[in-house]
């Protein structure tokens, strides 16, 4: 196997917090003595990326995916640990290596404000040091996919956040990196804007195998592009591996639900179906949750049909979204004080739970 | 020399296509150029009236202040075109967040937070000096024609100088969250350099050559053009301290970016 696109190893960086007191006399002992505690936004994270992986980088507000990312593309220079991307020590070499890597931030743009889009991209053109040719070629196929050509025209400042958004993602891949970065590459986008931009950066990581590290709030960006999640909370890593691996480990929920004819006195908020209780989700509607370690679908759904006389049935798992809120949430009461000390492994073993939920 | 010539390329660039974004709102930018004349023009003005009253102060004449005058607008008019992102760099670029994607560029930091805007209308401030400098010699006896032809390199030099004593002023925004209120003084001394450093006294002349060496920009590079022999030494040093303090504010920024890299601010 070749070395893979990005290693790291123990990657820990603190920021000292200043505390100040409130009020002017606050400001003024400030000034004198200040309070500073250590803030670890990023605590011992380690994984490797094989060339041409697309991996989703998730986790919550303030779990330290920014803080990777800066380390990452060479902006942030680490507290302790290694990182290599592409034969770089991304903040000691930092010029070369920016020759190597797109960037996109989607809460701000990375192309000249006040000039025309098409001019920011002369630029960029001259900076990377692109040919004219390759220049010609690469904005055609721009064009194809994201449909900037009547953008071009206009400063970036004008663009609504969807075009602008699209031309950062051309802007980014100008100069085809082999490496690529995208922090929130489609927030604020509308639902068909985010499935050309998802379009996109499924073709270029198909036809140039661009490896991809994607940081989403939008978890439906990481179902359809990345075949492998990394997810931290409080600076840690709590899984890394696929998203169906995540589910299976954290929600192994199937849900059937079911619709009965509705009973003349009105139904029950609870319906007991063999060793299992299905919930009123709506009148003559249930939905039955269970834990699939604990019995298999079919099993359940042929109990349910041979005991009730279903009109209708439909089986689903729990979306991802619902997965990553109760890891999060389980990780919160983890680290309360009075929770009892995480043991090894703890953090990303968190949980097993009751198969009977409440819809 | 590669990397010379590819920022060189890219200083072109950069200003053409500022130039264009600017000249698209073409009355917009003739106001600014005449509020910028104007401006230059009042200044001017004064040190005429000033100096017309007295045919020779401290051994000056006339034209020869006029040429003093002309010449201190070249590296002043060339530092305006480039300084407008020092002035506010603490905000525009660390506070809102914009530093990130200077570092995210292979191209020098410094280079690319001087050069992303220009402040075009004080091109007026160099042809002012100009025509002031053209006048002043075809007044003036005997002006020495290398003198005289070395004053547009002594000119960049001394923006140089004004770049980086400005370029080390902001760069105190890597370490100081507030506002530094030592721009604003130091800005002011630069008029300094419009007057014949003669008519100071013994503490503002050591000012302006040492920590502030502002006279290195407007003052000394004239003294071969007007034959002031007693400060022929300090001419020949222009461009010795404006690498100086050329490097002293690139080691400095650098310094300040290896700590914006640990503190992320």
């Amino acid at each position: 196997m070749s070395d893979p696109a990005v290693r790291v190893r123990d990657l820990v960086k603190t920021f000292e917090v200043t505390q100040k007191a409130p009020g002017l006399a606050g400001a003024l002992k400030g000034l004198f003595r200040s309070e500073t505690s250590t803030l670890r936004a990023v605590d011992r994270v380690s994984f490797d990326l094989a060339r041409g992986e697309m991996v989703g980088y998730i986790g919550p507000n303030g779990a330290g995916k920014s803080t990777t990312i800066k380390m990452l593309t060479g902006i942030l220079t680490p507290t302790s640990g290694e990182v290599t991307c592409l034969g770089f020590v991304p903040w000691r070499d930092r010029r070369a290596y920016a020759r190597s890597i797109g960037v996109v931030f989607g809460q701000r743009t990375q192309l000249w404000w006040d000039i025309a889009v098409v001019e920011s991209f002369q630029l960029l053109r001259e900076i990377y040091g692109v040919s004219g040719a390759d220049y010609e070629r690469r904005m055609k196929v721009f064009d194809e996919l994201l449909e900037i050509g009547r953008l071009l025209s206009q400063p970036v400042r004008k663009l609504s956040l969807g075009e602008r958004m699209r031309c950062d993602l051309a802007a980014s891949l100008l100069h085809e990196p082999p490496l690529l970065f995208l922090d929130e590459p489609t927030i604020g986008l509308d639902v068909v804007a985010k499935a050309n931009v998802r379009a996109f950066l499924k073709e270029a990581n198909r036809r140039l195998s661009t490896t991809v590290v994607l940081t989403t709030h939008d978890l439906d960006d990481i179902e359809e592009l990345c075949e492998r999640v990394v997810l931290i909370d409080h600076g840690q890593v709590l899984w890394d591996g696929s998203l169906r691996g995540l589910r299976d480990k954290h929600l192994p929920e199937a849900r059937i639900r079911f619709d009965l004819p509705a009973p003349a006195d009105g139904d029950p908020a609870e319906l007991a179906v063999g060793p299992w209780r299905a919930a009123r989700l709506s009148p003559g509607r249930y939905l039955l949750a269970v834990d699939k370690r604990e019995a298999s679908a079919p099993d359940v759904i042929r109990e349910v049909v041979r005991s009730l006389p279903v009109l209708d049935l439909a089986v689903s798992e729990p979306d991802i979204e619902e997965v990553v809120a109760r890891i999060y949430r389980e990780n919160a009461a983890l680290r309360r004080p009075d929770a009892p000390p995480a043991s090894e492994g703890a953090a990303a073993g968190i949980v097993a739970h009751r198969g009977v939920r409440r819809g | 020399m590669r990397r010379v010539r590819f920022h060189a390329r890219l200083l072109a660039l950069y200003f053409a296509q500022y130039a264009k974004a600017r000249l698209a709102y073409r009355a917009d930018f003739a106001a600014a150029v005449l509020a910028s004349f104007l401006g230059t023009a009042a200044s001017f003005s004064v040190v005429l009236l000033l100096f017309s009253r007295f045919p020779h102060l401290a051994g000056w004449t006339y034209p020869e202040i006029v040429f003093l005058y002309g010449f201190s607008l070249l590296p002043y008019g060339l530092f305006s075109v480039v300084s407008s992102n020092l002035w506010d760099f603490a905000d525009r670029y660390l506070v809102e967040g914009r530093f990130d994607r200077i570092l995210l560029r292979p191209v020098s930091p410094l280079f690319q937070v001087l050069f992303e805007s220009f402040r075009l209308e004080s091109l007026q401030e160099v042809a002012t000096g100009a025509v002031a400098i053209g006048w002043a010699v075809s007044r003036l006896p005997d002006v020495s024609p290398l003198g005289l032809a070395l004053l547009p390199l002594w000119a960049v030099f001394g923006a140089v100088i004004y770049v980086s004593v400005f370029g080390l002023l902001t760069a105190a925004s890597f370490w100081v969250e507030d506002r530094v209120g030592l721009a604003p003084p130091v800005f002011n001394l630069m008029s300094f350099g419009r007057y014949p450093i003669t008519i100071y006294d013994l503490k503002v002349k050591l000012l302006l050559s040492t920590v502030i060496p502002f006279a290195f920009a407007s003052f000394y590079p004239t003294a071969l053009a007007l034959g002031r022999g007693e400060f022929l030494p300090y001419f020949w040093a222009v461009p010795l301290v404006a690498v100086a303090f050329a490097l002293l504010n690139v080691a400095l920024w650098r310094r300040g970016i290896a700590r914006y890299g640990s503190t992320g601010s």
